[in-house]
């Protein structure tokens, strides 16, 4: 409708909200209107700055009107923006208020939705910032006992731990997501994520630290019964052993090939270092014990 | 002549000549205190009834009488070979009122036992030279082996034919295997994807009901706006009134028109 220049659109709206003393009140609602046409003639221009801010301030306006939902939307497109323009710390803000007002609605989906954008926008650039960004969409979802939706979350956010090589870390997420998947009943997700989270320890050659998470997920029932196990069992076994090739034999397996790319690609490189190490420290081990077995 | 004459002569003939009747002395001397004599007289005896039963057993016709009368004439020749040494210690001995020709026909009388008693048939077949570590068992002739004992190396050799046949049995158990691996390698990532299909459907079931209840809700409303739409239209004017005047507003506009045209000339 308005085919004048966005800029005059946006300082026409800008006099209407600014108070003076010909202006009691700002008068939001048309304001918020000429903003909108505003951000949509600068984006239509490529003229992405001007776009952002002009969506800032809608967003403004829609919650002077009180209406969250339009807010957290017209925060997202800045937000997009935003990253369009590579302001990352911004884009990282702009996600986060949205979410905000998505929760403000009540409508805690799309504010997990909303911070996952984010973090998937600032995976390669702040990988940190993306790590905080979805385990808050993953404390969102799980308040809502939406642990399902969680599922992807926490594989992405596994990713992005494996690409930082916080090993540790990664399997602390892949437990978690354990977690979540046994409370919404998925146990093939589950076992799946124990069986990454072994192999992510193995692949860090923390051999103790594997064979502590295999043991303490062999108390849960689901996992004892399952594929996963005998597969985690077979790995383990061929490390103890310090046999290369059984451990590439496992790799190779299909179930190893039904997890994340990622988590494949791991199993694939093992046996990380020197196997045989680990062989001789438990052969040592018995020996010690036929010695002092006097029976 | 009478049938009595006849008797009578026949009676006195074998009077004169029984002195050659050699079972009558036989007979006569068992009689007496001659033990050899009585010993060897029964071992004859023996011999002879052993020979009548095989013979009767060549004749059987049924497998399991013949075993029984073979067993029997087997028995009977053990024992007998037990008495020989007893006779041929009794025939050492001297006896009065023999003489010396027939103390050594004695002797070789009982050397000769042993082999008329061998001689028995008792239906082992006769095996004169055993060679090979078998004839461990020639004091066993009752237990028999099919191939008599000729257990050298052909016989365990395996032929050309089984070898190839064990040989192919390997060969397709082999590709059984693989096949099957393929197979189980098929059904787990069908596994896999039907249980990851079961987790997303089971994601989706509470967003459906969502969806339900909003869609439901805003069919509900929409039914509302549409009844108080009709309402108000109906209202304003009723449908009937309301194309009668659309007709005459359009006959207007083109009266309206019709003039404007005539005018603008």
């Amino acid at each position: 409708m308005s085919t004048s220049d966005p800029n005059k659109l946006l300082t026409k709206a800008d006099k209407l909200t600014k108070l003076s003393f010909t202006r009691w009140t700002a008068d939001w609602k048309s304001a918020t209107i000429l903003y909108e046409q505003a951000a949509n003639s600068f984006r239509l221009a490529k003229d992405y700055e001007n776009a952002k801010t002009a969506y800032e301030k809608a967003s403004k306006g829609q919650e002077m009107l009180s209406s969250p939902w339009d807010a957290a939307k017209h925060m997202e497109s800045a937000a997009a923006l935003a990253k369009e323009l590579r302001n990352w710390r911004e884009v990282a803000d702009f996600y986060r208020r949205a979410s905000e007002l998505y929760i403000e609605c009540g409508r805690p989906q799309p504010a997990s939705d909303a911070l996952a954008k984010g973090a998937r926008a600032l995976e390669d650039t702040v990988p940190e910032e993306a790590i905080q960004l979805y385990t808050d969409a993953c404390t969102v979802l799980e308040e809502d006992e939406r642990e399902q939706m969680a599922f992807d979350l926490y594989r992405a956010a596994t990713n992005v731990y494996i690409k930082l090589e916080k090993y540790t870390d990664a399997a602390a997420l892949m437990l978690k997501l354990g977690l979540a998947a046994e409370k919404s009943n998925a146990i093939n997700s589950q076992c799946k994520a124990y069986l990454s989270a072994v192999i992510i320890y193995l692949y860090a050659h923390d051999f103790k630290q594997a064979e502590k998470c295999y043991n303490d997920c062999s108390q849960v029932d689901a996992f004892l019964s399952s594929d996963q196990n005998r597969c985690a069992s077979k790995l383990l076994a061929a490390y103890t052993d310090g046999d290369v090739e059984e451990i590439k034999r496992v790799a190779q397996s299909s179930a190893v090939s039904h997890l994340d790319n990622v988590i494949i690609k791991l199993a694939r490189k093992l046996p990380t270092g020197d196997v045989s190490g680990l062989k001789a420290e438990t052969v040592e081990g018995e020996e010690i014990l036929d010695e002092n077995d006097l029976t | 002549m009478s049938v009595i004459d006849l008797l009578t002569r026949v009676d006195s003939i074998c009077k004169k000549y029984d002195k050659y009747d050699v079972d009558r002395q036989k007979d006569a001397n068992i009689s007496g205190d001659d033990a050899f004599a009585r010993l060897y007289a029964v071992v004859d005896a023996d011999i002879e009834a052993a020979l009548q039963k095989a013979e009767q057993a060549s004749k059987e016709k049924g497998k399991a009488s013949a075993v029984a009368i073979n067993a029997e004439i087997r028995r009977t020749k053990s024992r007998l070979l037990e008495e020989v040494p007893k006779l041929q210690r009794l025939a050492i001995k001297k006896v009065k009122g023999l003489s010396s020709q027939e103390f050594a026909a004695r002797n070789d009388l009982v050397l000769a036992l042993p082999e008329r008693i061998q001689a028995i048939p008792d239906g082992t077949p006769v095996a004169p030279k055993q060679t090979g570590g078998w004839t461990a068992s020639a004091s066993r002739p009752e237990i028999k082996f099919d191939s008599d004992g000729r257990f050298d190396d052909e016989y365990f050799q395996q032929t050309e034919e089984s070898s190839r046949f064990r040989q192919e049995y390997e060969m397709r158990r082999m590709k059984q295997d693989q096949g099957l691996d393929v197979i189980a390698e098929g059904l787990d990532t069908l596994k896999n994807m039907a249980s990851d299909m079961n987790e997303e459907l089971d994601r989706q079931v509470p967003l459906m009901d969502e969806i339900d209840t909003k869609v439901d809700k805003a069919s509900s409303d929409l039914k509302n706006t549409n009844v108080r739409l009709k309402d108000t239209v109906m209202q304003l004017r009723s449908s009937r009134n309301f194309c009668i005047d659309i007709v005459l507003l359009i006959i207007i506009l083109g009266i309206a028109a019709y003039l404007y045209n005539v005018l603008k000339k």
